[in-house]
């Protein structure tokens, strides 16, 4: 009986053995959940979700230099320290890690448009040449943001400062490419855009044509996931954090605020980076500075038009009270006029919803456009128009000839950068400097309802048009 | 434990008395120490049976006896006496030190123990009378004040709030200076920071050691880094704590029960308005019973201890509920084989208020930073508007946080022979916690988040973590002697595996009146994983030479999976060396031997490590969810060089003990280099990736350690003990591997950051300089100071009186510098100007002269005052009633006019570094009066 029994044993702890019990005591076995590079690259279909990143990448980029950019201008104050504790003072610092994000999350952009391009795409077996034409826009538009809000950026990782001006030139060798693989309005007008911040106002006139003449109200957005993120953080600034009134418009531009509200619980407000609207500007600009008054009442008719087409929104902008910090420092009621421009400008937003345009506003009328004759009112017309029309989009500060810093963390590992090159230093136009303090200043008067902005940065910009700085085509 | 044993211990436990088996003589007597003085707790047994008793304050006894059976008396660190029972009815017992079983014996590295004196690095030890006082159910809390050179920092008012625990300064840019922290040989999850997926909360958190359970430990070991923990391996750099729990004695059975009964006062020294404490403040309650039996008989013991208790907080809204309890045994299973188990579990479930950085939400720091104005200035009527409001807002908070955690070990011992040993353990500890944030729409409508009349816009946050961790651990030790020379040899091998799982769900666009996420309009879901395993294989061999002086060399090859492809196991070793001078003879029968009674020279190098997060070493990609797409980026850059960093440290003390040691001194010098310190510097943003942690860094700590402790009267009835603690760092980045200055903690204007050349997380911003003109001069990036006090100690007082007992403990730190925040944000607000001169306030922005808002961080804290009375067994059929009362932190004094201690929301990431520089809207520790009742039987 005994023998049996070791003989059965020994049999069955052989026959258990035989099974591959390791795993059950090794305990070094640790697996990293995350996505390693063979499940990105080679993979089909991967060239589309590496797009959609890519998508996802510029919202980041916006939401990094958009909040800079618009408190760096005339067009909004900060009441509170969360989206930036410099930028409205212009204290532009290599150390700000603010403006290192801005720098990094554009940068980011071109590596991933180059990774797309050279190793996503081509391992592809789905990759198609709409896809290859987006690759190239977003290598493009990573260029064009550089070039916009720096003044020397590398193109590639630790590599030379590029100068603004050769930034906006290889930006257009890449919207070139992207057009010649699927001509896309937007291409042609970021194409216009990079030529109209050159200078090269022919050049920027046809592209803008171009755009155009393949859709007359095109609008290129960025979009926001109020889920998943990024989460749209100008709208954060203007309307999401309540009474926190973290941004406060210019009087003059109250009426157009905030260009972003609450929009739903899974998708936050687009910011439209390249629409219609600028390629009419563009035209009319053009036509100013060369004397065609009639042709550029014509392109400011046209736009009174796109703008016509644009969506306003209905919101409650109850819980913004102007004034939470500071109780009656801030016009808050639509019985005050601005600037003595009379009254309309400033909404009184605890009177029931207000309508703000989501996508373009302005306070031009037709009758503006009629009564505009040539000579720098007409300049300062079409200036205060594009200030009204891109608020909130980033484009006044680049109107405004300012420019960021390369960061201190560059400075230091890249070789190819020392501290004081250009590029490591702000460039604030002078006749902007000796405004800072007073760039969103305001006179109150609440019992008369008359507020007064300490300057006028329209009239100074197009004072100083002659300035290489600022106002390209003059 | 036979069944006859079971029914005993039930029916002690039951009754809670004593019972007798029939004996037909009673015994009497009094068992004194060698100089007369009562013993008292003495275990009297009669040899072969299970009948035993204790003496009692007096030292004592009575028992029932037959003529012819032996008397056995028991008690630690005296030699046993066994006295035949003889006619008379009294046996009175002196008993004599046992000079080797006194010889504290340390549980430090591995193994089995080692005595103290042959140990060449100090470790700070906690015995169960000391922790039986302390009235804290928090170890942290424990710990502080009560070891003379640990600086730890509660950071909160708030329940089971997180704290910075420091020894010899900060070693590493990369992880948190919490030490490892193992229970009965086994290591627990010490997360001492928000995890990595985070309900928003403006840096209130709930803190893992702010579970383990407290009322059954025996000792605890406070063991620095440097050469004591080479052999712990992995991420032992920051030092261990080894927690030992009560496995019971052979002898009687006892068992106690204690009611604790407390009242909780907010502090309200440091608040800048007094009415921030009529909003919030509220004196609350707390209670606590406590159960505890132990005994044993022959061959095995066991100790129970079960606690439950429940505070309402000194404000009108944190409440705590703690239930816990641990269970000991130890076991000889042959005669060679024993067993030593424990198992502990604890539900914790508290709720959190908003800390610091949500001004909105939290109302502390909304009053204290004058979010809501100056509180001085608002006129009776709009102080009332705002009271109504926080009286609104108070029964929407919902933060809630449920912990449940049981902890196991096991530890066999087979004993070859005299000579040779070995030890083998396994455990587990397996911490669960739910974190669950509700902001309805009344809550946010009451906040003036979101408009009145909303109601779809609820949000609810629930983080689930599982913290796992196996560990086990086998070695021999083997013990030899050759004429003058003794050895100890000690090799083993141990692993340790954790897994860390959190995942957070997030449901917005919800009504109110659910806390099911199935019920919000959407929902969002992350996960997060870490998973480490390290392995090691160690040696120890401790030489003696003629019993006066040891050689220590010792090393551990330690590899673990959260090191880069690229890398081998690293070797760490050790090298000790003691000299007890005063254990010469000749030194002994020296008349000098009277004054300076003990000598100890000690010198010792080794090397501890820390490692990085898991993962980090990998190259990864990631997958988001963008609009309902999936769309890549680039994720972690990887880097396969990465290992852990490693803290090389050299130490020299010195011990001195005067007057048959009733003075006691001793000093440390420590020398500590961390080199290839974990750094994760800003990548340069043209390379378009996240920063990676690479091992760039070397950091220096250098500094010295006294402690003191004093018998200053000691007569058959008082006795008057003093202790005292001097400790100095020097703390410098010596080098960040040419990279550019990071912040590590705090905010763009005014940041913790690491650069080279300065302390580590050194306070940097722009400062505003008086000028000879008497203009100023804004300097940016200045230094305005280091956020580590680098001097810091602590003291303690005891005072006996027969029954009584009067204690204090109290902490002190000098040095340092830490921002008031708070201060800053009212000035911003322009409600505060005190102190700023006025060529700036208003005329520049305060972000131009951040230095007028950094302080000295100096304090000195009384953390505990208690007294207790023994009343004996004045009642039966109590051994002892034991009335105590504590007083926890009745006094303050601080350089500021705010808590520097309150760092609530300074760590930010999960085991991140913290460097405390940031006092910012969060309550200071409460002050407690407790009152407790415990009965013996």
């Amino acid at each position: 009986m005994n023998k049996i029994i070791i003989v059965f044993s020994i049999l069955f702890l052989a026959i258990s053995c035989t099974d591959d019990f390791s795993n059950v005591v090794d305990f070094t076995e640790v697996e990293n959940p995350n996505l390693s590079e063979e499940s990105v690259i080679g993979q089909p279909n991967s060239s589309v979700i590496w797009l959609t990143g890519l998508e996802r990448q510029l919202s980041l980029a916006i939401n990094n230099t958009l909040v800079l950019a618009e408190l760096g201008s005339d067009n909004y104050v900060n009441t509170q320290t969360f989206f930036s504790q410099f930028m409205d003072e212009l204290d532009i610092q290599i150390t700000d890690p603010n403006i290192r994000n801005a720098g990094f999350t554009i940068q980011r952009l071109r590596e991933m448009a180059v990774f797309g391009l050279t190793e996503v795409g081509p391992a592809d077996p789905e990759y198609v040449a709409t896809t290859e034409a987006e690759y190239h826009f977003f290598y493009g538009i990573s260029l064009l943001y550089s070039a916009m809000y720096f003044s020397a950026l590398p193109q590639e990782p630790v590599g030379i400062p590029v100068s603004s001006a050769q930034n906006y030139r290889d930006a257009i060798a890449a919207f070139d490419l992207a057009i010649g693989i699927n001509p896309l309005p937007e291409y042609h007008l970021a194409k216009a855009r990079a030529n109209y911040y050159l200078g090269n106002k022919a050049d920027a006139v046809a592209a803008a044509q171009q755009a155009l003449a393949l859709d007359g109200s095109f609008d290129r957005f960025a979009t926001f996931d109020q889920a998943n993120g990024p989460t749209n953080t100008m709208e954060a600034a203007l309307f999401a954090r309540g009474t926190f009134d973290d941004l406060q418009p210019l009087p003059t531009l109250d009426f157009l605020d905030p260009k972003y509200s609450f929009l739903t619980p899974l998708e936050d407000p687009p910011v439209h980076y390249l629409k219609a609207e600028e390629a009419h500007l563009i035209l009319a600009e053009a036509n100013i500075s060369d004397g065609n008054i009639a042709t550029a009442q014509d392109n400011l008719r046209d736009l009174l038009d796109v703008i016509a087409t644009r969506e306003v929104r209905s919101i409650d902008d109850s819980i913004e009270g102007r004034t939470e910090n500071a109780p009656g420092s801030r016009p808050n009621n639509a019985n005050v006029a601005v600037n003595f421009r009379g009254l309309g400008l400033v909404l009184d937003r605890q009177a029931g919803n207000v309508d703000i345009p989501a996508v373009s506003g302005t306070s031009l009328t037709e009758f503006d456009v009629d009564m505009m004759v040539a000579g720098d009112n007409a300049v300062e017309l079409l200036y205060r128009t594009r200030q009204e029309v891109f608020i909130a989009e980033g484009i006044r500060f680049v109107d405004m000839g300012i420019k960021l810093v390369i960061d201190e963390n560059e400075i230091l590992q890249n070789d190819n950068i020392s501290m004081g090159d250009p590029g490591t230093v702000p460039v604030i136009p002078p006749f902007i400097a000796s405004v800072v303090t007073d760039l969103d200043a305001i006179t109150y008067d609440a019992a008369a309802g008359v507020a007064t902005t300490v300057v006028d940065v329209t009239q100074i910009l197009v004072g100083n048009k002659e300035s290489d700085l600022v106002l390209p085509f003059h | 434990m036979d069944r006859s044993n079971y029914w005993l211990v039930l029916v002690f436990f039951i009754l809670g008395t004593t019972i007798t088996l029939a004996q037909n003589k009673t015994i009497r007597g009094t068992v004194t120490d060698q100089n007369g003085l009562p013993l008292p707790g003495v275990n009297v047994i009669v040899q072969g049976t299970s009948n035993g008793t204790q003496t009692d304050f007096d030292g004592n006894y009575t028992i029932q006896g037959n003529d012819g059976q032996t008397l056995i008396f028991s008690y630690l660190g005296q030699k046993t006496v066994t006295q035949p029972i003889g006619e008379s009815n009294v046996i009175d017992i002196q008993m004599v030190e046992d000079a080797e079983a006194l010889e504290e014996v340390i549980v430090t590295g591995q193994g089995s123990g080692i005595q103290k004196r042959k140990l060449s690095t100090t470790v700070d030890v906690l015995t169960e009378e000391d922790i039986d006082k302390l009235p804290s159910n928090q170890i942290d809390a424990m710990l502080q004040a009560s070891t003379p050179s640990a600086q730890i920092r509660l950071s909160s008012g708030q329940p089971g709030t997180a704290s910075i625990i420091r020894t010899r300064g900060p070693i590493s840019a990369a992880t948190s200076s919490t030490p490892v922290i193992i229970v009965d040989g086994v290591r627990v999850d010490n997360l001492n920071s928000s995890p990595q997926l985070g309900l928003g909360t403006g840096g209130a958190n709930v803190s893992a050691l702010a579970d383990i359970p407290v009322e059954s430990i025996e000792r605890i070991e406070y063991i620095k880094g440097g050469a004591a923990t080479t052999l712990y391996g992995a991420d032992a750099a920051n030092g261990v704590i080894q927690v030992i729990t009560k496995k019971g004695r052979e002898g009687r059975a006892t068992a106690f029960f204690e009611s604790s009964l407390g009242v909780i006062k907010g502090t309200e020294d440091y608040l800048r308005y007094k009415r921030t404490a009529e909003a919030l403040f509220s004196t609350g309650l707390s209670q606590e019973f406590k159960v505890g039996f132990s005994g044993g008989g022959k061959g095995f013991s066991y100790n129970f201890g079960g606690s439950l208790y429940k505070d309402d907080s000194f404000n009108n809204l944190n409440e705590q509920v703690k239930r816990s309890f641990t269970f000991g045994y130890k076991a000889k299973l042959s005669k060679k084989m024993d067993y030593q188990g424990s198992f502990s579990y604890t539900g914790f479930e508290s709720n959190l208020d908003f800390n610091a950085n949500f001004t909105t939400l939290s109302r502390f720091s909304g009053f204290e930073s004058a979010g809501r104005g100056n509180l001085d200035e608002l006129t009776d009527e709009e102080w009332q508007a705002e009271l109504e409001r926080s009286d609104r807002i108070n029964p929407l908070v919902d933060n809630t946080q449920t912990i449940n955690r049981i902890t196991g070990s096991n530890k066999f011992t087979y004993t070859f022979s005299n000579a040779l040993q070995a030890n083998a353990t396994i455990g587990i500890d397996y911490r669960t916690s739910v974190s669950e944030q509700i902001q309805s729409n009344s809550f946010q409508v009451a906040t003036g988040t979101i408009p009145e009349g909303t109601t779809d816009q609820a949000i609810l946050g629930r983080l689930l973590r599982n913290a796992f961790t196996v560990t086990a651990d086998l070695n021999f030790t083997h013990k030899a002697n050759l004429n003058d020379f003794s050895f100890v040899t000690i090799l083993g091998g141990q692993f340790f595996r954790s897994t860390d799982r959190q995942n957070q769900i997030n449901g917005t666009g919800g009504v109110d009146g659910t806390r099911s996420v199935n019920n919000f309009a959407t929902q969002t879901v992350l996960d997060f994983v870490l998973e480490n395993a390290n392995y090691g294989l160690y040696f120890l061999e401790n030489v003696g030479f003629f019993n006066v002086a040891f050689l220590e060399l010792g090393g551990r090859l330690d590899r673990n999976t959260s090191a880069g492809e690229n890398t081998n196991p690293l070797f760490l070793p050790k090298i000790g060396m003691v000299y007890n001078l005063s254990d010469h003879d000749f030194y002994k029968r020296n008349g000098i031997n009277d004054i300076v009674s003990t000598i100890k020279l000690r010198a010792n190098y080794g090397e501890a490590t820390n490692f990085a997060q898991p993962f980090s070493q990998d190259r990864t990609f990631s997958l988001n969810s963008f609009l309902g797409a999936p769309s890549f980026t680039f994720a972690n850059p990887g880097n396969p060089d990465l290992v852990s960093e490693r803290v090389k440290t050299t130490e020299f003390g010195l011990e001195l003990g005067f007057f048959g040691n009733r003075l006691n001194l001793s000093g440390t010098r420590y020398d500590a280099t961390t080199e290839d310190a974990l750094f994760t510097p800003i990548s340069p943003p043209s390379d378009g990736q996240l920063n990676q942690i690479q091992n760039i860094g070397e950091v220096s700590n250098k500094g010295w350690e006294f402690a003191l402790d004093a018998t200053l009267i000691q007569t058959k009835k008082h006795r008057l003990g003093i202790n005292l603690s001097y400790n100095t760092n020097e703390n410098v980045v010596v080098s960040s591997g040419g990279g550019a200055p990071f912040v590590v903690g705090g905010f763009q204007v005014i940041g913790s950051v690491v650069e080279e050349g300065q302390s580590l997380g050194y306070l940097r911003g722009t400062a505003a300089v008086l000028q000879d003109d008497g203009s100023y001069e804004f300097e940016p990036n200045s230094n305005l100071g280091d956020t580590f006090a680098p001097y810091f100690g602590s003291i303690g007082l005891n005072y006996t009186w027969g029954s009584f007992n009067l204690f204090a403990t109290g902490d002190y730190q000098f040095g340092g510098k830490i921002t008031d925040l708070s201060f800053l944000l009212r000035n911003l607000r322009e409600f505060d100007s005190e102190g700023i001169p006025e060529e700036l306030n208003g005329n520049t922005s305060p972000f131009n002269y951040v230095n007028f808002f950094v302080f000295d961080n100096d304090f000195l804290k009384i953390r505990t005052i208690g007294a207790s009375y023994d009343f004996g067994n004045v009642v039966k059929p109590f051994s002892n009633i034991r009335f105590g009362l504590t007083v926890t932190n009745p006094f303050n004094w601080t350089a500021g006019n705010f808590d520097p201690e309150n760092t609530g929301s300074g760590i930010a990431l999960q085991n991140g570094f913290a460097s405390g520089g940031f006092a910012y809207g969060t309550e200071s520790l409460p002050r407690i009066f407790l009152s407790s009742l415990r009965f013996q039987f």
